[in-house]
């Protein structure tokens, strides 16, 4: 029987490593590596409403947290690209 | 009292979960709050948000039952909405402050394919046919997605602002819809086929004129000259 605990605890540990990692981690400074390390709590989180079985909320979070690292990375580029300091 | 409040349906190991699920949201949530207290450009904090919408997800979908499903879902769209319209406001407030300008889309890819001249009629209608035949809330970003097509591969520019206008009376007219389908549901629920057409087909009409409209006011504020 697959044990559904370990999938749901290491969801948590994942959210909460992923947001230590998106507010203390290395080089945070850079909005990049900022920016790619909420993907690791996002992992987290839809390994957690895996676990529940969401369907929908999972497919549904899969496709925002792509679509919101893409507006991030490109709001990031055209900071850059005028010459903001991010 | 307490257990007598949780349905009889919801398994026994959601139930062991419950304190955890919620303990992870709030030490998520405490810690992302406490990265925007930290942090001070404004571009981390836009990022840090995103960490706090996390666990938001996380404490309601502590739930475990189909409310939970029920409610990630305007969530995710409403953080979604939230992080678009703020990473504009940022943009744009640092075009007014340097007099700078940036590219729409700053990525290495030439997006004049000849698929976007020739077939855009053809490919928006078999969209929009098909968001139509879906309804709901997929249906109706099925077709958005189809009067996106159309509107960013034809030039039409200059739209009158009568359309513009016409767009959002069509989405206030379908939330209406939407409003009284769900309505009938709790006052006369022999009636929840016709209040269950209604709440859908005025979701497909609301999700898809509201893609529309950011498809007409992107084009509108971009591609002036």
């Amino acid at each position: 029987m697959m044990e559904l605990n370990i999938w749901f605890y290491s969801g948590c540990l994942l959210a909460i490593l992923g947001s230590l990692g998106t507010v203390l981690g290395p080089k945070v400074n850079d909005p990049i590596v900022r920016t790619l390390n909420t993907e690791v709590a996002a992992i987290g989180v839809s390994l957690i409403l895996l676990t529940y079985n969401h369907t929908l909320a999972v497919l549904t979070f899969m496709t925002t947290s792509v679509i919101t690292s893409l507006l991030l990375l490109r709001v990031i580029t055209r900071l850059e690209e005028m010459g903001a300091d991010t | 009292m307490a257990i007598e409040l949780v349905p009889q349906f919801v398994p026994d190991i959601f139930l062991s979960w419950y304190a955890p699920a919620v303990y992870t949201g709030f030490i998520v949530a405490f810690i992302g709050l406490m990265g925007i207290a930290i942090a001070k450009k404004d571009i981390h904090i836009l990022i840090l948000t995103d960490i706090v919408g996390l666990s938001m997800l996380v404490v309601v979908g502590a739930t475990g039952t189909d409310l939970a499903e029920a409610l990630i879902l305007p969530g995710l769209v409403v953080e979604l909405a939230e992080i678009m319209a703020i990473s504009e406001i940022l943009v744009s407030r640092e075009m007014r402050k340097n007099n700078g300008s940036s590219s729409l889309l700053p990525l290495p890819i030439v997006s004049d394919m000849e698929i976007m001249t020739t077939a855009p009629n053809f490919l928006s209608l078999v969209l929009i046919g098909y968001g139509v035949f879906l309804t709901g809330f997929t249906g109706g970003a099925v077709a958005g997605a189809g009067i996106l097509l159309y509107i960013f591969s034809k030039k039409s520019r200059g739209l009158p602002v009568l359309v513009i206008d016409g767009i959002g009376a069509v989405s206030g007219l379908a939330w209406c819809l939407w409003i009284v389908g769900f309505l009938l549901f709790f006052i006369a629920p022999e009636y929840w086929l016709l209040s269950l057409f209604m709440a859908a087909c005025g979701l497909l009409l609301k999700v898809a004129s509201k893609l529309g409209l950011i498809g007409t006011l992107m084009r509108e504020e971009y591609k002036r000259e």
